[in-house]
């Protein structure tokens, strides 16, 4: 697989403040690529950086095998789809298509008949003459994209581009876009907070935080083998419960700390003893018939939404379980809990990486 | 007090202000309109009993008026294009970059703006006279009265340029535009309407300007109608009617313009409020 971006070492400074630290990053020719993490995690100064709009403090960044550090953003080849879609207001869908085209020079038959083109693929036919300030919030997504697509650029970078539409209207946008990027057999880069679009969409996910990338691969690698903790709740909807433990003295339980000690087994050896924190996720424990649980845990809240119940335990240290039968349950109740050993992540007490 | 019964005085208020800062307007153009012994007429009339309309094609002969209002307007069209073409690229760098400098810079726009014009014209008077710059004293005008406005219009533009959102500039590089493409391509044409409310502010300015013009244009051929209406009143001056003829016939198109253009320039002096 040919690499389309990569980056190695690159460090970001705004002044004092260390935006970016030591990124290593490379991306395949052809893949989705979901750059995602909490609000100032530094992923919309990365991709800024890829697009030249901010420049690199150090380290090497390079497009389609040639170095892009100091090249202005016109000379990368790269199309960008902004967060407030950044239509031109002053110009009609067709010229908003266009501009690109026409900055190169193209004629002026040619550029229009690239717009309806672009136009029929996405949708946009009978927009073409209106003004941005005429279409609807999903229409103005839709002529963002295609002002993208219209180039054939190295690279798509997506900035935040679903967060202004409603949620349904997002789910759709979702698969449009992934639709797209296969179609075209784009390279892409997307920027978002949400897990699910990273999870949904991408082929390759990167977990950032403060500046530092913090795990990165396959979406169901992340989900099943967190690096640390903080990928571990960051992935996982209801995020994943964490609860202090100590390691049993025969090394393959675990003491774990739900206002009293409570047991569970373990499918590995560990260092009798060992502080750590043990990582359940809500869908992988299961309300079972009293005396076959490996917990008891009392009941707090009882949320339903429909195909699937949230039970929340009144526990010190709070445990969320996602219930899919209609099994009824009660604040006050107390609840027989199990989870399959595989199924138990590890972390270190300290340090808070995946034992 | 009910809400209706106090917006009601509040309109009683704002009319009896309307009227007290619009009745000098109004005397202008009565007093015009009055003969000799109809100006002085104790209890004055509020209405002119037989209108002279002939006053004003005397008075614009007998002063020369077309003359003085040629050069008031290219007095005004000079101070105009100076000062946009120079405060639009200040008033876009002021916008787009944000340090200590900038603030700095700022502070002193600003300051400028403070400076009255009686307080100015003796050190431009002499700066000008050494550089020989009376020479051309209409230029030498037009360069004081951009110096004393585009403090003024840098301020109104800057505002301007901050509504037009940055990402729309970074689209147009990554469009393939360069800097200054994507300003005169995609900025430009945005901040448009908040550049032409401020040049026409700045224009009515310029039209009216007296200070400047008296103290350097010496000629009167080369005089603004400001100083020629100032000319032509004296210690002894009892013609009061050709003096509001004269008035009336140099603000009325002002006037006019900005009642034509008020709307817009409302809207363009808050742009920054709405999209």
């Amino acid at each position: 697989m040919t690499k389309q971006i990569e980056l190695s070492g690159v460090n970001k400074y705004y002044g004092a403040f260390h935006a970016l630290k030591n990124i290593d990053l490379s991306i395949d020719k052809g893949s989705f690529v979901a750059l995602v993490g909490p609000s100032g995690c530094g992923k919309s100064t990365l991709l800024r950086s890829l697009a030249g709009l901010e420049s690199i403090s150090t380290g090497d960044l390079k497009i389609a095998g040639e170095l892009m550090n100091n090249v202005p953003p016109r000379k990368r080849d790269i199309a960008m789809v902004f967060q407030s879609y950044a239509l031109y207001p002053h110009m009609t869908v067709e010229q908003n298509l266009t501009y690109s085209l026409r900055i190169r020079g193209v004629a002026k038959a040619e550029a229009r008949k690239a717009a309806e083109e672009v136009a029929a693929t996405t949708g946009l036919s009978q927009l073409l003459g209106r003004y941005p300030r005429e279409l609807s919030g999903g229409q103005r997504q839709r002529v963002a994209m295609s002002r993208a697509i219209i180039r054939h650029p190295k690279a798509f970078l997506f900035d935040e581009p679903l967060s202004n539409l409603d949620a349904a209207l997002r789910v759709h946008m979702r698969k449009e876009i992934r639709t797209l990027h296969d179609r075209l057999g784009a390279t892409s880069v997307y920027v978002t907070h949400d897990q699910i679009e990273a999870m949904t969409m991408a082929d390759h996910v990167v977990v950032m935080k403060d500046g530092v990338i913090e795990q990165q691969g396959a979406p169901l690698e992340l989900y099943d083998k967190p690096a640390n903790k903080f990928v571990a709740g960051f992935i996982g909807s209801p995020a994943m419960n964490f609860v202090p433990a100590v390691v049993g003295e025969d090394g393959r339980s675990l003491a774990v700390d739900v206002g009293e000690k409570q047991t569970i087994v373990l499918d590995r050896q560990l260092q009798p003893g060992r502080k750590v924190t043990a990582g359940l996720r809500p869908e992988h424990l299961h309300f079972v018939e009293p005396g076959q649980g490996v917990f008891r845990l009392p009941v707090g809240i009882v949320e339903s939404t429909g195909s699937a119940t949230y039970i929340t335990t009144s526990t010190v240290a709070e445990v969320t379980i996602v219930e899919t039968s209609r099994r009824p349950v009660r604040t006050g109740d107390v609840i027989d809990v199990s989870i399959r050993p595989a199924d138990v992540h590890v972390f270190d007490g300290e340090t808070g990486l995946r034992v | 007090m009910s809400d209706t019964g106090r917006n009601r005085l509040m309109l009683a208020i704002a009319l009896v202000m309307a009227a007290i800062y619009l009745f000098p307007l109004y005397w202008m153009y009565i007093t015009a309109l009055k003969s000799g012994s109809e100006m002085f007429a104790t209890p004055p009339s509020f209405w002119p009993s037989q209108p002279q309309w002939a006053t004003y094609a005397f008075v614009w002969e007998s002063r020369g008026m077309g003359r003085y209002l040629w050069n008031s307007l290219i007095i005004a069209f000079g101070s105009v294009t100076l000062i946009t073409v120079l405060g639009v690229g200040c008033a876009y760098v002021l916008a787009r970059y944000r340090n200590v400098w900038v603030d700095v810079g700022l502070f002193l726009i600003l300051m400028l703006q403070v400076l009255p014009a009686s307080l100015m014209i003796t050190p431009i008077f002499v700066g000008f006279s050494q550089l020989g710059m009376l020479n051309y004293p209409r230029l030498a005008v037009i360069i004081a009265i951009a110096a004393k406005s585009m403090p003024f219009f840098v301020v109104l533009v800057r505002a301007t340029f901050m509504a037009v959102p940055q990402e729309l500039e970074e689209a147009a590089l990554v469009d393939g535009n360069s800097r200054v493409g994507a300003f005169f391509n995609i900025v430009l044409p945005l901040a448009r309407n908040g550049i032409l409310v401020s040049a026409i502010l700045i224009f009515m300015q310029a039209f009216g300007e007296f200070v400047y013009s008296k103290s350097i244009i010496q000629a009167v051929e080369l005089q603004p109608a400001s100083v020629g209406l100032n000319s032509f009143m004296g210690p002894n001056t009892n013609e009061w009617n050709n003096i509001m003829a004269y008035a009336t016939i140099y603000v009325t198109p002002i006037l006019a313009i900005f009642v034509l253009l008020q709307r817009r320039i409302v809207s363009g002096l808050t742009s920054g409020a709405i999209k």
